[in-house]
């Protein structure tokens, strides 16, 4: 296309305009990427049935099927909705999704049909068709997402509806009473569970806040930016200026107390400020978010004794009844990924059973044990590209919503993972969020996907080309009337 | 807002950074660690998944194998003998292992660092792995007759013989005993069951009275005593020595008197040689041996017989289950007198008896016991041969020689408290010494049954050391059993 230009305005035979080069969609990368993940995703699967049984799997062929159709739906809409998006996006998502669906076929062949072990919680013997069907709504709602904000900066216009919505997703389960909302045995209630039908809405929560607070500090990031006092080199803002980070601050700690959700509350918190900083360029809002954070996690760990069983947990998990009782699942967990050592035992070769509510939690742990550390910094890297092309994108694009939107969501994405791949590795104190896209259940992968649909709603209107203005029009012809 | 963009995107690289160190840090250098924590369920479970190595006797009877039945545990145990074995093998079961299981396990489940070469070889070959197969020294047809004697004599006892001029162990038995098999079983609950009942019968079956039990050695120890008198080089079997038919021991009211009170000899003086002393076993005559040479010179001849170890050999072999065979310092002469004779505070295993007489018979050298003859890996290729080694020459060949007559005279000599068995076995000539071994609070116990002897015949040769608890005479209880084992690895030469 750059080569097509060039020669156009040399044909003019004028000063000849710069070659402009033109992003190109690059979808026929993504196909063949989408290959690539497909093929790695049914070799996975594969694998499972010769580890456990020396045979594929009974009803792969159907699920491989089903994926890569809901694949083929996905790419077909991104070439016609979002065409100038990244072209990894799609696949290092789908690679990750495909990965958590052979993990839980994997966890679901535990103890059946001759297989070794027990589950703590078995799953249910459609477990694997239920996780597809999760796949097809998230993929749903990924086009949902690419076909209703045609423009990101569409958003911006009911920031403080998508706020409405985000506290109201976040408070609604502590509200509700606990046969409804808790998770059975964590004590967290984090869930709305009717009729054999879980929503977990602090998924979608997440999302709706990001969206109104890029609308929010896009709005007020002159004030939020410029006044204030300097003091011993930090910009201080003023007092009233506060306001907000408090009030973000007093949900997240909230959350902690009625929801004994300590990830998800560092989660927000950490959106919020990351999204701050972003907005104002503004280092005391780190600061002081920081120092929030870690204020209210200690007095949460000397008040509530569940906060402070998980640092007890984390500094000491090995000392006294801890490995049989308390740390019970983390150290379970340690012993699989040292089990799996540097190569992994296979997948189905391994114990993962052994850990318990390894199928959400501590799925991470899994795939340590039986892809090894190899397999699993794999996985990590597939993370990191994701991060890694949401933040391209972010400073790719112009507009300063989009750019704090998907700047915040691509650190969302990022501290989710550290949060709980750090937690169930012992690098920070476990906390029970789930891992995205690698988790049994619904609402994590559908929720995810809505966020890969808008880093790729993003990216598609950073890497758009800009229109071409109309530069041959040949010359003004001159029309003798006379 | 591209440097605050930036600076976060340092921050998100810094914490991938620190998941992957963390990762790699966890699996690779800590797996180790990780897997020999308490607890460990996949560490521990990984042993069954591979055929656990065979334990066999010398001449190849297989006493433990692993067979492939599926599930969790890919591979149980079993062990084809049942009892008879037990005190050798032990058991390997889910929740611990005794015996040459527990001892050798590093070579019956492959990880020995002797074994790694092969094992990387096997790995990249794509060969299952399998542990190393434990030959022992035990010869079956020896462990048979003591077992079948044991059993048959229904008491409580225990059975060691070995090779005097190597060590090794040809036979290790006790009664009773138990199944390993029960011990063996894959269900965490069923073998709950069957190790609470094996631990509350009151016959101790788990106990291997062959090396982890003590009784006293009785007249057996008159072997010690006279080794200590000769050693000195003033006296030899003829000399004469002060053999009254009751002793008054100093400084007590006790007066010691031969069995039955029997007067010893026949010289009528009140002194004997101590050949005949011995011979007949005269207890006051080795209570004045024991009185002259002192508690100091006793202790340090029975050390050098292998007793006070506190590292008793054989630990590394059978885990840590051999017993320490005691014999303190007296601190008076009745009680130097009563120890001289293999009372009061002496102790022996039934494993020391057989030292005793394993001592004499290889010329007052007494060689280190051992149990494993070799190590064989999965490649048949050898990983571990035996080498006998000395442990130590209480005695010289000269004085050996000396109590190799007067044990041979127990046996041979028509007054020998051993004589029945003179023509026991065809051709071959036991030298043996009986003990009839008081115990319990003022004796009130049963006696216990002790018998020391060796014999050769062609090649072969064996030393064997019985104590049967509450046997009474240990002529008439012991010896028959050591007998038994005799004849039958010397009769299959």
């Amino acid at each position: 296309m750059s080569s097509v230009a060039t020669s156009e305005g040399a044909a003019v035979g004028g000063v000849p305009d710069a070659p402009v080069v033109m992003p190109r969609g690059r979808r026929r990368t993504e196909a063949l990427m989408l290959v690539f993940s497909v093929g790695i995703v049914a070799f996975a699967y594969a694998n499972v049935g010769f580890g456990l049984k020396g045979a594929p799997p009974a009803g792969m062929a159907g699920y491989m099927i089903a994926f890569t159709v809901l694949l083929v739906i996905a790419h077909l809409v991104v070439r016609w909705l979002a065409p100038w998006s990244d072209p990894l996006l799609l696949p290092l998502a789908a690679t990750l999704n495909g990965l958590g669906i052979v993990m839980t076929y994997r966890l679901q062949e535990v103890g059946r049909d001759g297989n070794p072990g027990a589950m703590s919680v078995p799953l249910s013997t459609s477990a694997t068709l239920i996780q597809i069907v999760y796949t097809a709504i998230g993929i749903g709602c990924f086009v949902a997402v690419l076909v209703l904000v045609r423009e990101p900066r569409v958003l911006q216009r009911y920031t403080y509806l998508f706020g409405l919505i985000g506290l109201v997703l976040l408070a609604l389960p502590a509200l509700l009473p606990s046969s409804i909302s808790e998770v059975p045995g964590t004590g967290a209630k984090i869930q709305i569970s009717l009729g054999g039908f879980t929503v977990q809405p602090e998924e979608f929560a997440k999302l709706a806040l990001a969206v109104a607070f890029a609308g929010y500090l896009v709005a007020k990031r002159d004030v939020l930016s410029l006044a204030g006092r300097r003091l011993v080199g930090i910009d201080l803002p003023r007092a009233r200026d506060l306001g907000p980070v408090l009030i973000v601050w007093a949900v997240s700690l909230l959350l902690l107390v009625f929801e004994s959700d300590i990830g998800t509350s560092a989660v927000f918190m950490g959106l919020f400020v990351c999204m701050l900083y972003i907005a104002t360029q503004r280092t005391s809002w780190l600061l002081i978010g920081f120092a929030l954070f870690v204020v209210g996690a200690y007095t949460a760990s000397k008040l509530f004794s569940h906060v402070g069983e998980r640092f007890d947990i984390w500094l000491h998990p090995f000392s006294g009844l801890n490995p049989s009782h308390n740390a019970f699942q983390l150290v379970q967990g340690l012993y699989g990924l040292g089990a799996g050592g540097i190569l992994g035992k296979g997948l189905g070769a391994g114990q993962p059973y052994l850990t318990p509510l390894v199928q959400s939690d501590l799925v991470t742990t899994a795939f340590g044990e039986e892809l090894g550390m190899t397999g699993l910094m794999a996985i990590l890297l597939l993370y990191g590209l994701i991060v890694q092309r949401g933040l391209a994108t972010s400073i790719a694009v112009k507009d300063p919503f989009s750019k704090v939107l998907v700047g915040g969501l691509s650190f969302m994405l990022a501290l989710q993972v550290f949060v709980i791949v750090g937690g169930v590795t012992r690098l920070i104190p476990l906390t029970g969020i789930t891992t995205p896209f690698l988790s049994q259940g619904g609402s994590s992968l559908v929720g995810s996907w809505m966020l890969i649909a808008l880093l790729m709603r993003i990216s598609d209107t950073a890497r758009r080309p800009p229109p071409q203005p109309i530069q041959d029009e040949g010359m003004t012809q001159v029309v003798n009337l006379s | 807002m591209n440097r605050a963009l930036r600076r976060v995107s340092i921050a998100v690289l810094f914490m991938f950074v620190l998941l992957l160190a963390n990762v790699n840090y966890l699996q690779a250098f800590e797996a180790d660690s990780l897997a020999s924590k308490p607890g460990n369920s996949r560490a521990f479970d990984a042993q069954y998944q591979y055929q656990r190595g065979e334990i066999e006797t010398a001449d190849g009877t297989v006493l433990a194998r692993s067979k492939y039945v599926g599930g969790t545990y890919k591979y149980q145990r079993q062990y084809p003998q049942g009892a008879e074995y037990a005190p050798v093998t032990g058991y390997d079961s889910l929740y611990g292992a005794s015996g040459v299981e527990s001892g050798e396990n590093s070579y019956l489940v492959g990880n020995s660092s002797k074994l790694a070469v092969r094992n990387v070889i096997d790995m990249i070959t794509g060969k299952p792995k399998k542990g190393a197969t434990v030959q022992l020294t035990i010869d079956s047809k020896a462990q048979t007759a003591a077992w079948n004697a044991l059993k048959s004599s229904g008491k409580a006892g225990a059975v060691v013989a070995l090779n005097p001029q190597t060590g090794a162990i040809l036979a290790m038995s006790s009664y009773p005993s138990y199944d390993p098999n029960q011990l063996a079983v894959l269900s965490g609950d069923q073998l709950n069951t069957n190790d609470k009942n094996l631990l509350h019968d009151p016959s101790q079956p788990l106990l291997n009275r062959a090396i982890s039990a003590t009784y006293p050695p009785g007249s057996t120890f008159k072997i010690v005593t006279s080794s200590t008198l000769f050693a000195q080089g003033k006296e030899n079997q003829n000399s004469l020595v002060s053999a009254p038919t009751s002793l008054k021991l100093p400084q007590s009211s006790v007066s010691l008197i031969n069995n039955d009170g029997e007067v010893c000899g026949n010289l009528g003086n009140g002194k004997a040689t101590i050949i005949t002393a011995f011979t007949e076993s005269c207890n006051t005559a080795f209570a004045n041996i024991g009185m002259q040479v002192g508690s100091a010179a006793l202790k340090s001849m029975a050390e050098r017989y292998g007793m006070n170890a506190t590292s008793p050999t054989l630990n590394q072999e059978l885990s840590t289950q051999v017993a320490k065979s005691n014999f303190p310092l007296e601190p008076a002469q009745s009680f130097t007198a009563m120890s001289a004779i293999g009372q009061k505070d002496d102790t022996v295993t039934p494993l020391q008896e057989a030292m005793f007489a394993a001592t004499i018979a290889n010329n007052g050298t007494l060689m280190r016991p051992y149990l494993v003859q070799q190590v064989q890996a999965a490649d048949l290729s050898d990983v571990y041969t035996a080498s006998p080694q000395a442990q130590s020459t209480p005695v010289s060949a000269n004085v050996a020689g000396e109590i190799k007559q007067m044990m041979l005279s127990v046996v041979s000599s028509p007054d020998g408290t051993a004589h029945q068995f003179a023509n026991a076995i065809p051709g071959v000539q036991i030298a043996g010494k009986t003990g009839t071994a008081q115990n319990g609070i003022n004796n009130s116990g049963l006696n216990d049954a002790v018998f020391t002897c060796f014999a050769s015949s062609g090649n072969r040769s064996m030393a064997v050391g019985v104590i049967i608890q509450g046997g009474g005479y240990g002529a008439a209880a012991a010896a028959p059993i050591a007998v038994d084992v005799l004849k039958s690895y010397l009769e299959n030469g």
